[in-house]
């Protein structure tokens, strides 16, 4: 989650994360709900021109980040037609038929639909990670939702964990490869290795979670059931803009997709 | 106003340990004392001092007898938050103590777990920043500091709940030298300042031991060897120190070796200033007739043996990380059964280097040469025969459940058959004291016995070129010792050992050669000697030479003799020597 925040001082920067949680929640709920790719197809076009527009962040490397993701979605689209069951699809034109496969029009359509919602999903979510610093979102849990803020620090004192057992984790890749172990093939291989792997990793990260939790303590932490803040986290105006905005466009682009009749029926109410 | 640490009688255990880690421990420390607390691994030190910030027992482990007291409050009854504002304690890794991103978040968040107002917030981050310098830091993420500049915050963020005493637990253990400067030096502000009471634990003495009032050293389960001022201390409990394992300053060892030789010091040293005195008026021998310092090679080639093939040949090697270039056009040649030593400051390459060598990171074909052999064409199992690479932190590199297994482990892959393998690695594992753990769990090892099963696994296949990287991290002297014997013994039935170190002190004593790098750079490769006598170079490299070599230097301005010693041994055999040169021609003078 950290790796993907791109530090900046642009509007989306500026506002409180939950706002931006509370602004996309429905588009992101709505999303997940639809069959036709008119919809997600709109909301990856507005979501994108936020983030360059309002996030700043730099198009080089937001197409760094987006790119390989499309190549996930593609890969959804070219799988999804041949594996969707056939009393779905049966009705419309056969586009081709290879062997025992056959693809049908609405097959390739559902396919498309469901990779651009996946797709969708992933911009609304990126319009949030790229633009928050994950320390922020926790303390506003904290502050303004209510969240034990001894869980809140626990979940920040973990982020600090994950790039360690990264770097640990490619240590101990190369000081078993030292003693002549040549990594197995096949699932029994991985499944050996993981457990080669899993033990100095647990070793190293519960001493590490130890030693942390003894600095923590010894500042004094969780010793009264409240903490006072340095930064008092509230919404400011910007916030109230931004979820009204963000809300209203939203609103408006279903309300003309609906009129031209692109959005198709939602899956909870889909009769199959 | 009594003491402001009264430890009566305390006991403290672990939940699943069956003895006590601290037995009827007694202790007073009184204000404003700078102490420094010794002992052999596993003597309960780092308890001690969790007792006194009172995570022991309010987070951890058990007081079953007797009590703590700091600034009169009884930890037992007193809560963390309030013993947090009286007593500090830096941690030796400075990652773990990190909780927060930013350096003004980390600082911020004791103060706001004590729930101060925010508005007095501002000023204490502000002066805690500036007691450690580094005002201008406040916005950084700490993940870009270097390791010095990470206990400076980690100090920071004590120092900001106001604490009176302040407690140091290894704080440069995982530094390289210029963070362990930098650390001392922040110790030595602190005492210069003097609103501390400050207790140290850490073995890195020579250039710290003159900022201390008072030793106390611990045995075995905390019980109190010697308690007094450094020089009576070390005088007196010298063999006592010696026997526990204990580390003491490098000055103190060479005083000891003096006297066992019939050379008194006196006033026994304890600094290198106490001892470039002591020693500018002993022998006046090493004046005048000193003989010529060890023979000095500078290159290295003349040291190889021009028939064998080298153990190991780097021909022009680089290498670049992303935009960074780690190497930089490194040639270095590792003549067989050389004893080379990698030394460097964190990021000057040397692990890179040395992970070049092993096939970890794949060499550009042509560029490294092991027994004559290409790497590049050299299968892993191959190279894996050949040489052997320990790393730093042993649990690393172990792959099985059991000690015996571990070291069967390598024979197996070379396909040996099952009654060869258990042969071999019996006889193995009794060469490494490692027997009577054939079954245990390689995990559930003590710290000096991970280490030698590290070594013996890199041994089974016979290889004849060992890399060791910090062999001795972490361990007390005695172990120190024991492993260094173990390389020693090594090295002289012919294989090739190089060692990556911070260690100063180890390289002079062990290292016949020593290849200095930094910034990706090789700048020297040569004589140890020869290295240690070149102080620009040592600074361009950001190490500091070894305490015996910084006082021979210093007493080799008027006292020629002196030039070039850089171990304990050197140096007392040298003043010995002369000495009895000079009993023979007059009247000994042992002042």
């Amino acid at each position: 989650m950290q790796s993907f925040y791109i530090a900046s001082d642009s509007f989306l920067h500026r506002l409180n994360p939950l706002s931006k949680v509370l602004a996309t929640l429905p588009a992101l709920l709505f999303v997940a709900l639809t069959t036709e790719p008119w919809t997600p197809l709109t909301f990856i076009v507005l979501t994108v021109a936020l983030i360059l527009g309002l996030g700043r962040i730099p198009v080089g490397r937001f197409l760094r980040l987006a790119a390989p993701l499309l190549l996930l979605v593609l890969g959804f689209l070219l799988v999804y037609p041949l594996v969707v069951r056939e009393e779905l699809v049966r009705n419309s034109p056969l586009l081709f038929e290879l062997g025992p496969l056959r693809v049908y029009q609405a097959g390739v359509i559902f396919g498309l639909a469901t990779a651009l919602r996946i797709y969708a999903l992933l911009m609304l979510s990126l319009l949030f990670t790229l633009t928050t610093d994950a320390s922020d979102f926790i303390r506003a849990l904290v502050q303004q939702w209510r969240l034990p803020y001894k869980i809140g620090y626990g979940a920040l004192a973990a982020f600090r964990f994950v790039p360690m057992l990264q770097s640990e984790l490619g240590v101990i890749q190369a000081a078993h490869r030292v003693r002549g172990i040549a990594d197995g093939k096949g699932l029994r291989g991985t499944w050996q290795q993981m457990q080669r792997y899993a033990v100095p990793l647990l070793a190293t990260a519960i001493r590490r979670a130890e030693r942390t939790a003894l600095a923590m303590d010894g500042r004094a932490f969780g010793a009264f059931p409240e903490r006072t803040y340095y930064r008092a986290l509230r919404f400011h105006r910007r916030d109230y803009f931004f979820i009204g905005g963000f809300w209203l466009a939203s609103a408006l682009s279903v309300l003309v997709l609906w009129q031209m009749g692109l959005l198709g029926s939602l899956v909870l109410l889909q009769q199959v | 106003m009594a003491n402001l640490i009264e430890i009566t009688n305390l006991s403290v255990g672990y939940p699943g340990r069956k003895l006590p880690t601290l037995q009827d421990v007694s202790l007073s420390v009184t204000a404003g004392e700078t102490v420094l607390l010794l002992g052999a691994s596993g003597c309960g030190k780092s308890t001690l001092a969790l007792t006194l910030n009172g995570l022991i027992p309010h987070s951890i482990g058990s007081i079953t007898a007797g009590s703590v007291h700091v600034d009169s409050l009884d930890t037992q009854a007193t809560a963390v938050a309030a013993l947090a504002q009286r007593v500090g304690i830096v941690f030796q890794d400075p990652e773990a103590q990190f909780v927060t991103l930013t350096v003004e978040d980390e600082l911020l968040f004791g103060l706001e777990n004590l729930c101060l107002p925010p508005a007095q917030m501002d000023g204490r981050v502000e002066t805690a920043l500036a007691q450690v310098g580094m005002a201008a830091y406040r916005r950084h993420p700490v993940d870009r500091l270097s390791g010095g500049q990470k206990q400076r915050i980690a100090l920071a963020a004590l120092l900001a709940l106001e604490p009176q005493l302040l407690l140091f637990d290894e704080p440069t253990a995982n530094l390289d030298p210029v963070g362990t400067q930098d650390v001392f030096r922040l110790i030595a502000e602190r005492k210069a300042q003097g609103q501390n009471t400050i207790i140290l634990i850490e073995h890195k003495l020579d250039e710290l031991i003159h900022l201390v009032d008072r030793v106390v050293v611990l045995g075995f389960q905390g019980a109190i060897l010697a308690d007094g001022p450094p020089r009576s201390v070390f005088r007196d409990d010298g063999p006592t120190l010696i026997d526990h394992g204990i580390w003491m300053p490098q000055v103190c060892l060479l005083a000891h070796q003096l006297r066992a030789q019939g050379l008194a010091l006196d006033p026994f040293p304890v600094t290198l200033d106490e001892a470039e005195q002591v020693l500018r008026d002993v022998p006046g021998a090493l004046a005048t007739h000193g003989a010529p310092p060890p023979i000095l090679q500078t290159d290295s080639e003349q040291v190889a043996s021009p028939q064998a093939a080298p153990a190991l040949e780097v021909r022009n090697l680089s290498f670049r990380y992303g935009a960074q270039q780690v190497l930089s056009d490194i040639s270095l040649r590792v003549p067989q059964g050389d004893f080379l030593a990698l030394v460097g400051a964190n990021g000057a390459g040397k692990t890179t280097l040395a992970q070049h060598l092993v096939g970890i990171l794949a060499a550009p074909p042509g560029t490294v040469w092991l027994h004559g052999q290409d790497l590049r064409r050299m299968r892993a199992r191959d190279l894996a025969k050949q040489i052997g690479y320990v790393f730093q932190n042993p649990e690393h590199q172990f792959v099985t459940a059991s000690v015996f297994e571990e070291v069967a482990y390598g024979l197996r892959v070379l396909g040996h058959a099952e009654a060869s393998v258990t042969v071999q690695a019996e006889a193995l594992l009794a060469r490494f004291g490692l027997e009577r753990y054939a079954r245990a769990n390689p995990f559930t090892l003590s710290h000096g016995e991970k280490r030698r099963l590290s070594v013996a696994t890199m041994l089974a296949m016979g290889q004849q070129t060992l890399i060791l990287d910090e062999p001795t991290f972490g361990q007390d002297q005695r172990n120190a010792e024991a492993i260094m014997a173990l390389l020693r013994d090594l090295h002289s039935e012919g294989r090739t050992i190089i060692i990556i170190t911070h260690d100063m002190a180890l390289v002079a004593e062990h290292a016949a050669h020593v290849a200095v790098m930094n910034a990706g750079r090789l700048l020297f490769h040569g004589d140890t000697r020869v290295a240690f006598a070149q102080p620009e170079l040592l600074r361009q490299a950001h190490l500091t030479p070894p305490p015996i070599a910084q006082l021979a230097a210093r007493l080799a301005w008027q006292q020629p003799g002196w030039a070039g010693l850089c171990t304990i041994a050197d140096a007392t055999r040298r003043l010995v020597s002369l000495l009895d040169e000079e009993v023979s021609c007059s009247e000994p003078q042992i002042p």
